[in-house]
């Protein structure tokens, strides 16, 4: 998509939630636009993001055109930075080309719910717990990370982040435990889904 | 660029002079600065206690949320919630500054004049 829109004034930049450099660098590679690594979460905090991946549509004067936005249903993302589907690749370009997001304000401002206490003392706990676990110090790290998930249950930067942190298979037991507790809640996700 | 985090060791009580250091904030007569900009200190007791300052209570200042983990003696301090809320309830981006696994540092505001598709991931 740089290739076919960067022409055209887009420019894509990709930030992974992620501690893991050696994983972020090796998806990065081939890629010619900047991918950067977020360890602490701080793009969490910033925008609202409670789940991956996610897109979010800055104009040249820096307001958002369309916020956090995931892909629908079941549609996985081809490529962390592709969207699969052709409509989204539709909405890009229409947004690219003619200046036209498709977004309201009001939609747009409604899209992402701000930060309540817990969320803002969850990514702080996650913070913490991730610089103790860096330290040795499992036992001030595992308290920290049950302390972030209680705290913001449905954010999965912190519920599904932690599982490699804490020596689980983010794609094991735990992440399907982790989907079955999310799908029973509805799903929730902080802001736009769909097309 | 003051979108950034901070990890404090041995607080909430650090020597005034660690400050900048820990914060990237001095305390000055103006009241708390960085860069060109100083924030009012209402109450300088409330924030000191000899050469020691309460980065909780600079936190507070700063509209930042803090946690102090009492164990560890390690305390957190997120963003500034004005940047947040700016971009959640205004729509105006805020800027942030990260590295690639090179460790070259890029920033949103370094390509403002261009559309940005900002694409988060993960490999989790």
């Amino acid at each position: 998509m740089q290739n076919e829109l960067g022409a055209d004034n887009l420019q894509i930049i990709a930030v992974a939630i992620d501690e893991d450099v050696e994983k972020v660098k090796a998806a990065a590679e081939g890629i010619n636009y900047p991918v950067l690594i977020d360890a602490q979460h701080l793009l969490s905090e910033l925008y609202g993001i409670s789940n991956v991946p996610t897109v979010v549509m800055i104009d040249e004067n820096d307001r958002i055109a369309r916020p956090n936005w995931s892909a629908s249903g079941n549609d996985a993302f081809r490529e962390f930075s592709g969207i699969d589907s052709d409509r989204q690749h539709d909405r890009i370009r229409r947004w690219v080309r003619e200046g036209d997001a498709g977004t309201t304000e009001d939609e747009a401002r409604a899209a992402v719910p701000d930060y309540s206490a817990d969320d803002e003392a969850a990514q702080l706990h996650f913070r913490v717990a991730a610089e103790l676990r860096r330290r040795g110090d499992d036992e001030g790290a595992a308290r920290n990370f049950d302390r972030a998930a209680e705290l913001a249950p449905h954010d999965w930067t912190i519920r599904r982040a932690m599982l490699p942190l804490r020596g689980e298979d983010p794609f094991g037991q735990g992440f399907f435990d982790l989907y079955g507790e999310h799908q029973a809640a509805g799903s929730p996700y902080r802001g736009l889904h769909g097309y | 660029m003051t979108n950034d985090l901070a990890l404090i060791d041995d607080g909430p009580l650090i020597n005034t002079d660690a400050l900048p250091e820990s914060l990237g904030w001095a305390l000055k007569d103006e009241g708390l600065c960085r860069d060109d900009r100083c924030v009012l200190v209402p109450d300088r007791d409330a924030l000191t206690s000899g050469d020691m300052i309460d980065v909780t209570a600079v936190a507070a200042l700063l509209d930042r949320p803090a946690l102090v983990d009492e164990t560890s003696g390690l305390v957190a301090v997120g963003a500034e919630r004005g940047q947040r809320r700016a971009g959640i309830n205004q729509l105006q981006a805020p800027d942030f500054s990260l590295p690639n696994a090179a460790g070259e540092l890029t920033s949103l505001s370094e390509y403002r004049g261009r559309k940005r598709l900002l694409v988060a991931f993960a490999t989790w």
